[in-house]
């Protein structure tokens, strides 16, 4: 495998959608060459970075109080207003 | 089938009111709609408690704007009021919730941008032209710098690729649950992630590799 191959199959590589010669060969490949090895891991680490930013991210509990208390009066009203 | 999404919730639903081990699949989900077609509040908390923050990220990705984001998510949930009386469940509900939110925000794009350009398909596949290593992951602690470099980085990708990185690596929905909300193809959308993938860590990439120089780490 060449690295332009490598690159290709990158997101299919770090999701396990290859099958078995092309994991096989990805592997193989990683193992010699220094630069694929850091896009593939630079990557992954791309993808922790986001997925951990966010799991501190979310409504305020003041906002969602109100958004919710909001939401419950419009859904308990919906019936007598049709 | 019913997303994973959905089975969070149905899991804690199906504790709630009966410890029987059932079967938690579409049937819950069923149960979970025919009580909010009831006006069940409890349903209606266990929905906003599961989607409400998600349908916000979704919202903060697409718009960068935290009242937008709010927007979005009382909009969303004003829809699934107004319309559950219709909903047939073609779709899971936390996948409708997430395209209903999705259309907010590209209206709310286009109120911005009226031409907005959501297929970037015909974009050229890139290669990576930065080979810097970065840190080991407990060297990246988050300060506000990094958090700005993250959304610096996430605001340069098109509308069409942030949504389905968002949706795939951020929301870890699968591939067929953001195809289905985005209403694209399957294949459209792993050429979209992993285009937004290699964008966004070429974007980051400098930063990281010169962190990478200053730890040497």
């Amino acid at each position: 495998m060449e690295c332009q191959d490598l690159i290709k199959y990158l997101s299919d590589y770090i999701d396990n959608r290859l099958d078995e010669a092309l994991t096989h060969a990805a592997q193989e490949h990683l193992a010699t060459c220094s630069n694929c090895h850091i896009v593939l891991d630079s990557t992954q680490k791309t993808i922790l970075l986001y997925r951990q930013r966010d799991q501190q991210n979310g409504l305020t509990t003041r906002r969602y109080q109100t958004l919710y208390d909001q939401l419950v009066q419009a859904f308990t009203k919906q019936p007598e207003g049709d | 089938m019913p997303c994973t999404i959905s089975l969070r919730y149905v899991t804690s639903a199906v504790e709630k009111t009966s410890n029987e081990q059932v079967e938690i699949a579409v049937t819950d989900e069923q149960a979970l709609i025919t009580a909010l077609k009831q006006r069940d509040p409890t349903a209606l908390a266990a929905v906003f408690e599961t989607y409400a923050d998600r349908i916000y990220r979704l919202g903060m990705n697409l718009l960068h704007d935290e009242q937008h984001a709010d927007c979005v998510v009382q909009d969303t949930f004003l829809a699934l009021i107004e319309h559950i009386d219709q909903f047939e469940g073609r779709s899971s509900l936390g996948t409708w919730l997430y395209r209903v939110g999705y259309n907010h925000c590209l209206n709310q794009l286009r109120k911005v941008k009226p031409s907005l350009e959501l297929d970037s398909l015909d974009e050229p596949d890139m290669m990576p032209v930065n080979f810097n290593p970065w840190p080991a992951p407990e060297e990246m602690i988050f300060t506000n710098e990094i958090t700005s470099e993250l959304e610096r980085a996430i605001a340069t990708l098109s509308p069409a690729l942030r949504a389905v990185f968002v949706m795939r690596d951020i929301e870890e929905l699968s591939t067929s649950e953001t195809a289905g909300v985005l209403g694209i193809s399957e294949s459209a959308v792993k050429v979209r992630l992993h285009r937004a993938r290699l964008l966004l860590r070429e974007w980051l990439a400098p930063y990281f590799g010169e962190q990478f120089e200053q730890t040497g780490v």
